[in-house]
């Protein structure tokens, strides 16, 4: 998938590193099993129709319902496979395989931290403040938010052009300049900031009233939208 | 799931008027319940017609059907209840300016998906930071 992932620890660090080995490595294994663009992986496999449905491991199939799970509740916007492409799970792996990659740290014993994977945040046990990035000026934030215990994910423009594509038009999403989530996990937030960016502006209110979901968004209007329980620091 | 529950109500509200919806107005037994019979007007191939007021707990709903042919190309709210739960319904969201600001903070939440622009990036400076 090809992203940066820092974990930042507090404690022991003998024990952090070891820790944050276990969760690189199970990192590096989830890209070897379901990125699309490894010939070899599970999701390729099941794309060429090499791997029956029925064969699929219990990972890829938690991961494949999460993906119908939020093309149902998007109405469409969200899906994993767009007219003449192949099979993409990404957009759900990234969230779900770093949270577990987080659980994995915490199940280590590593009493506070905070992972980011390419701008998506999981942060555990301290409030941790967290940055959103300004949507025009890369060397500034937004907002500052404070999270102990949750998941921050943005999806926005800003970097590779119209990357997200609304699968209820097939066509690059541009409503919106960027759209951060706030949820309990970064499986939720991650999935949750996609889809409601591929949805545009209806897509705003669409993730505030998901079950424990706070959203800051920016129009193209430079117009900021967030919820009142947005957790911003003072 | 608190949240969805008035959501679901006006969409039930809102499928009565459809049930009720008969496409030949002339086939309505309706003049005798207390709700308005339905309303049509055609253009070419387009029909326009309102459904019946559905009187809900929480007020008068009544849709109006655009049929091209035998589809059924957009359906509106003519009445809805503007009030109780299906206002709620509707998420708050609080309007404000962007900002652009400089803080200390332990990480930062953006659509970092290139190792070229993590290089450039407040996150690589903040890991190269800790290390």
């Amino acid at each position: 998938m090809g992203f940066p992932i820092s974990v930042r620890a507090d404690g022991d660090p003998g024990l952090s590193y070891t820790a944050a080995d276990r969760a690189y490595a199970w990192l590096r294994e989830v890209d070897a099993r379901f990125s699309p663009f490894r010939p070899d992986s599970e999701v390729s496999r099941l794309d060429r129709r090499e791997l029956a449905p029925h064969e699929v491991s219990a990972d890829l199939a938690e991961v494949l319902e999460l993906c119908e799970r939020y093309r149902v509740a998007s109405d469409g916007a969200f899906q994993v496979r767009l007219p003449g492409r192949g099979l993409d799970p990404c957009a759900v792996v990234k969230g779900w395989s770093v949270q577990r990659a987080a659980d994995l740290l915490a199940a280590a014993g590593v009493p506070a931290f905070c992972v980011n994977a390419g701008g998506d945040v999981v942060a555990s046990g301290a409030p941790w403040r967290v940055g959103v990035r300004h949507p025009e000026q890369a060397d500034k934030l937004c907002v500052v938010l404070e999270v102990a215990d949750g998941a921050v994910a943005t999806s926005a423009r800003y970097e590779r052009g119209d990357h997200i594509i609304d699968g209820r038009t097939g066509r690059p999403a541009t409503d919106l300049l960027s759209l951060t989530v706030v949820a309990p996990s970064l499986t939720e937030a991650d999935a949750t900031a996609t889809a409601a960016f591929a949805m545009g502006t209806d897509g705003i209110e669409w993730a505030a009233a998901r079950e424990g979901c706070e959203v800051f968004a920016v129009d193209t209007r430079h117009r900021v939208f967030r919820t009142p329980g947005l957790p911003a620091a003072a | 799931m608190k949240r969805a529950i008035p959501i679901m109500i006006l969409t039930v509200a809102g499928l009565i008027p459809l049930w009720r919806f008969e496409p030949t107005p002339e086939t309505t037994s309706t003049a005798n319940e207390s709700t308005q019979s339905p309303s049509t007007s055609t253009d070419g191939n387009t029909q326009v017609v309102a459904g019946s007021t559905v009187t809900t707990r929480y007020g008068d709903v009544q849709v109006e059907v655009t049929f091209s042919g035998t589809e059924i190309t957009s359906v509106r709210m003519l009445q809805q209840p503007d009030s109780g739960p299906t206002s709620k319904a509707v998420p708050e969201l609080i309007e404000e300016t962007l900002t652009a600001q400089s803080a200390d903070v332990a990480s930062v939440s953006g659509a970092t998906t290139t190792s070229e622009a993590y290089v450039d990036s407040l996150q690589a400076a903040i890991d190269g930071r800790d290390q």
